[in-house]
This record gives structure tokens, C-alpha cells and sequence, in this order.
């Protein structure tokens, strides 16, 4: 069952374009003129119940602009949408009992209170049984161990403890549907793997489907299983994650541990499409381009010079997936306005 | 059914409150203009009144109706709650889209946050203003007009936040609000009988102030506390009047600014 559909989805919106300097502020005051931006432009899109989505693009490709016509706050200017069976703008309110939402950059916490009282605020305007909410308020205070800062002013807390406090609190009326726009960011690494764990924790349990843009390569790798690329309001890859990686990234990284008895490594020659990674010493790193060489083929040229106590062969990580897709869509687009010039 | 919304909304009119304590320098700092602003005033009309000679009265006031008077516009005049400002905020700042994700009326939940605020810079307001008119003039006539308060009161609160909200949803198309809640307070201090109670103003002015909305808001519960609530149906009548008006110009307003909103930031 779809929780989500969209068809066409777009959004454009109109700016006032002001030339510099003061004549032109003051000409701009009677005769304004406009320029339409388009921020969406036709996205199709079914999430399954269950799944866990991420949504990337780089900074202005309209993930944010998408999820807010999805939530019901931004009106789009055309196309349909439907998510848990409600259309987002015309039926906010239905449609709010059942989804959650985290803005990494914006709090629903009360900045001046505990997140005890947002907890309790939150508990009657989702109109919560007042037993079930307390079970709940109560596991989940386990579960994120928010416990020892429950009852601190919010601007007290850490970025992390905060952001925990944001999830949990999300998650208190048991939403079907969880939109999380950069959840982690600023977070530092142990906190960032503790909140995808949650994440990923209440996904399996609750079937909660998750809906997550980030620009945290351990985000989308440690939470979802599909990905959705957008670039100029229109998704340029829709795919699994797994996929994402293997097709479009075409690189394995090839780390040897050498034996001690092992000749250096520094001055060994490589075979084309093989390169040197920075690495510790005792160690060897090498990208290897599949379409140039085979992993096997480079191992054994290894094999035939050193002597090799351990080998690991890892997918590239994510962040390099995204900087080639991103990195491919600026050329395509830098042609595409070369073809548009005169 | 009804009495979860209602929950709903006395839980915001709660956590404001309690939002409130955060702010003690704010309130200390307002009570000490208000006190401020009482004495200078105080001064200025037993001026105007020690040439009349002892009980003289100007236009059915005498000195101690017009201080009392004074007290109760000034402690609803600095009870209301910047709400231009804390929209124009949230507008800017993306912020409004929070509120806007929860199952809650935009404009319903600003009122409760309003009423809760208010209501609680009122009270502190009057008890302070209260002892400075004591000390002045001696005691007020408590008895149906000071009752009368409690509901043209919140008739008050009312339609002072559904004109405040009417410039503040304007903020959903221009940036500034600013000068048009600017216009809108001073409009308050004159033609609303902030400062001068409307009938000592001249007939003609009287005549056009009768037909705004703007001295529903203050010259009415001051009036009627000092007169003794003898217009009271009259008052709650046109204070009904208007915030139906105004409530229908909100909601206007607010749904056709919904559709072009642009919540801010990522």
C-alpha cells in the first residue's frame, strides 16, 4: 500500500527582481518586477508503507520545498499529492494527527521550558488518552534515555540532548508517516549513530514509514533502503541505496594490511585504473575503477609483489556517491546552458 | 469530542503562562513604566482639575473617575501581547511552520497564547496601577462597573488580538508589519480613549469615533468600571458586533495568505 503518491508536484514561486543601486529600489517600488523560480518541477514519487526513503539534492535542488508540500504548509502550484490517503494542503489538520515531523533546524520544543511541558502540550493537541500518552511519554524516555534532562530548560540542553528530546517528542502519537529534514546536523558522530539507531529501531517496530533528506552520507546509509535523487526540482535517480552505490559509483576501495616480512609498498607500480589512497604506514589504499581493471586482477598483481597479512574491499562511502552525482549534474546543467546561448 | 479541544487549548493558554515566569525582568521592567507613565499623567490631570475647585467635574468625570480611568486603559494597553512582531517573526524566520504541522488552528492557538499572556499582565498591571491610584485618589467604587470588567474585559482581549491579528497576517505578503501596528497603536492612544477618555473630546470626533472599532476596546471596560455599568448590554452589544466583523476579516485574511505563504528556511 502506497502512503504516499505524488504526480507532477510543483512548486514555482515569484520574486520580485530588483536591479542595484538606489534608482532602481525606488523604480521597483510602483512598477515591481517578477521572475518566476521554479523550485519543483514535476516529481512522481509512491513510498510503500514501511520504507525507509532518502531524499537528496544538493542545497536549493527543492527537497525542502517538496516536503513541505507534503506536510500541507506550502501550497504546490500544480500536481497532486496524496499522503496516508489526504490531500497535505487541503486537509492539514487530518493529515498532522498522523504524520511527524522533525526539522533539524527548527525546534518544536518551548526554548524557555523543560521538554516535559512541550511533552505534555504536544500529549493535548494530539488529543492523546492521558494513560496511553503517559506509557508512552514513558518508553520513550527510556528508550532515547532522555530521563536526567527532562525537566531542564531546553536552552540548557546540548544540540544532541535537544535533538533527541525533538525525535521523541515526533514520536509520541505514534505517526505513520516521519518526515526528518537533516536530523543530524551539527551532531558529532556518536550522538549522529544513537539517533539513527532510535530511528531505525522504531521503523522496524512500529512499521513507522520514514521520509529523510540529509546531506549525511551515514544518514542514508544507515537508515534507508531507497533512494530518491533530486537536482532542479526533478529527480534525476530513484533507486536502492545498494543499487545507488554499486551503478553509479563505479569505484571499490582495495585496503591491504601488509606483513611485516612484506617489501614497501610506496614505490610498487600500478596497473591503470588503480589509484593510491592516502593510508597509515604498513598500508596500502587503492581506488579501483571496475569499467578499467577487476578487483581480482589488481589483488593479484599485489600478491605477486608483497606479502600480505589482511585485505578489505569496501563500497565507496556515500559522501562520494553524492559529490559524483551532484558533481554530473552541474556538468549536464553547465551544457545545457552552453546549448541554450546564443 | 469538544472537550479535547478545548484541552487543546487551555494546554496552550497553560504552557504560556508557565513561558511566562521566564520573563520576570520583562514584566518587573513594564510595571515600573506603567507606574512611571501613572504619575506623570495623575500630575497632569490634577493640574487641569485644581482650577475647578474641589468635586468639579469635566464632562461627568470627576479627577478621581478620570485617574481610575486612566489606570485601567494603561493596564490593558500594556497587557496586550506583541503579536505583529511574534508573527512577522515566525513568518521570517520559517518558524511558523511548526505550528502549522501540529493539529491545532493557527489563529486558535495565537489566541490562547494571547489570552494566557494578557491576562496575566493585567492583573499584575492593575495591582500595580491599582496602588498608585490608592495612594493618589483613594479607593475606586468597586460594584457593578468594576465587575462589568470581567466581561467586557475579555471582549477587550479579543478584539484587540483580532485587530492586532489582521495587520499581523499581512506579514504573509510584505515583509514589514511594523508601520502598520504602529498606525493601529496610536490609533488606540487617541481615537480609542487611551489617554483621554471620548467624551471629552469634541462632538464631531466623538461622532466618527463611535463608528470604529477602536473604543470597544479600551473606553469601554474603563468607562463602564467608572460609571458604574450602566451601559454594560450597549458595550458587550458593539464589542460583539465588531469581533464578529473582525473575526470574519481574519479568516479572510488568513486563507487567502495560507495559499501564498512561503515558509522560510531549510
Amino acid at each position: 500500500m502506497n502512503v504516499l503518491e505524488t504526480k507532477g508536484l510543483r512548486k514555482t514561486f515569484r520574486v520580485k527582481r530588483k536591479e542595484p543601486g538606489f534608482a532602481a529600489s525606488l523604480r521597483s517600488l510602483w512598477a515591481p518586477s517578477w521572475s518566476e523560480k521554479e523550485a519543483v518541477s514535476g516529481i512522481d514519487l509512491a513510498v510503500e508503507e514501511g520504507e525507509t526513503i532518502a531524499f537528496l539534492g544538493p542545497n536549493g535542488a527543492g527537497k525542502s520545498t517538496t516536503i513541505k508540500m507534503l506536510t500541507g504548509i506550502l501550497h504546490p502550484s500544480g500536481g497532486e499529492a496524496t499522503v496516508l490517503g489526504h490531500v497535505p494542503w487541503q486537509e492539514r489538520k487530518q493529515l498532522a494527527y498522523r504524520i511527524g515531523t522533525v526539522f533539524g533546524q527548527k525546534s518544536q520544543l518551548w526554548y524557555h521550558l523543560p521538554p516535559s511541558d512541550t511533552f505534555e502540550l504536544m500529549s493535548r493537541i494530539y488529543e492523546l488518552d492521558r494513560d496511553d500518552y503517559r506509557r508512552r511519554r514513558d518508553l520513550l524516555i527510556e528508550r532515547f534515555e532522555l530521563g536526567p534532562y527532562l525537566d531542564t530548560a531546553v536552552r540548557r540542553l546540548s544540540l544532541g540532548e535537544r535533538m533527541r528530546c525533538e525525535i521523541a517528542c515526533s514520536f509520541l502519537h505514534r505517526p505513520r508517516l516521519l518526515f526528518l529534514d537533516e536530523p543530524t546536523i551539527g551532531l558529532d558522530a556518536m550522538i549522529k549513530e544513537r539517533i539513527r539507531e532510535l530511528i531505525a529501531e522504531l521503523n522496524r517496530e512500529e512499521g513507522t514509514t520514514v521520509f529523510l533528506t540529509s546531506h549525511d552520507a551515514g544518514d542514508i546509509e544507515r537508515l534507508c533502503r531507497r533512494a530518491v535523487v533530486i537536482h532542479h526540482g526533478g529527480i534525476m535517480v530513484d533507486g536502492s541505496v545498494q543499487r545507488l552505490k554499486r551503478d553509479i559509483l563505479r569505484y571499490k576501495t582495495v585496503a591491504v594490511r601488509l606483513a611485516e616480512s612484506s617489501p614497501p609498498a610506496e614505490l610498487l607500480p600500478l596497473p591503470p585504473g588503480a589509484r593510491r589512497l592516502p593510508a597509515d604506514a604498513g598500508q596500502l589504499r587503492l581506488s579501483v575503477d571496475l569499467t578499467e581493471i577487476g578487483v581480482e586482477q589488481v589483488l593479484q598483481g599485489l600478491m605477486s609483489t608483497l606479502a600480505i597479512a589482511d585485505v578489505t574491499i569496501e563500497d565507496p562511502p556515500m559522501e562520494e556517491v553524492i559529490k559524483t552525482l551532484f558533481a554530473r549534474g552541474r556538468d549536464e546543467g553547465v551544457a545545457a546552458r552552453e546549448e541554450d546561448a546564443p | 469530542m469538544i472537550a479535547a479541544k478545548g484541552a487543546k487549548y487551555a494546554a496552550v493558554v497553560r504552557i504560556t503562562l508557565k513561558q511566562q515566569t521566564a520573563y520576570r525582568m520583562d514584566f518587573l521592567m513594564r510595571s515600573l513604566f506603567l507606574l512611571l507613565i501613572l504619575y506623570v499623567f495623575m500630575q497632569l490631570w490634577s493640574a487641569a482639575y485644581s482650577g475647578q475647585g474641589e468635586g468639579a467635574e469635566i464632562a461627568g468625570f470627576r479627577l478621581k473617575d478620570i485617574i481610575w480611568y486612566l489606570v485601567l486603559t494603561e493596564a490593558f494597553t500594556m497587557a496586550f501581547p506583541q503579536l505583529c512582531t511574534r508573527i512577522e517573526e515566525e513568518v521570517k524566520s520559517g518558524g511558523i511552520a511548526v505550528r502549522l504541522l501540529t493539529p491545532i488552528s493557527y489563529a486558535g492557538y495565537q489566541y490562547a497564547s494571547y489570552l494566557g499572556e494578557a491576562a496575566l499582565r493585567f492583573v499584575v498591571n492593575l495591582a500595580c496601577g491599582s496602588l498608585i491610584g490608592w495612594m493618589l485618589v483613594g479607593p475606586p467604587e468597586l460594584g457593578a462597573g468594576w465587575s462589568s470588567i470581567a466581561v467586557l474585559g475579555l471582549g477587550s482581549f479579543t478584539l484587540a488580538f483580532l485587530l492586532n491579528l489582521s495587520i499581523a497576517l499581512c506579514s504573509f505578503w510584505v515583509e514589514e508589519t511594523r508601520g502598520l501596528e504602529f498606525i493601529l497603536q496610536k490609533l488606540q492612544f487617541t481615537v480609542g480613549g487611551m489617554l483621554i477618555p471620548l467624551d471629552l473630546m469634541p462632538h464631531w470626533l466623538q461622532q466618527i469615533c463611535a463608528w470604529l472599532p477602536f473604543q470597544a476596546v479600551l473606553y469601554f471596560p474603563a468607562k463602564s468600571a467608572v460609571s458604574g455599568g450602566a451601559e454594560l448590554g450597549a458595550y458587550v452589544a458593539q464589542q460583539l458586533g465588531w469581533i464578529a466583523v473582525m473575526a470574519a476579516l481574519c479568516a479572510w485574511i488568513y486563507s487567502r495568505g495560507i495559499r501564498r505563504l512561503n515558509a522560510n528556511g531549510g
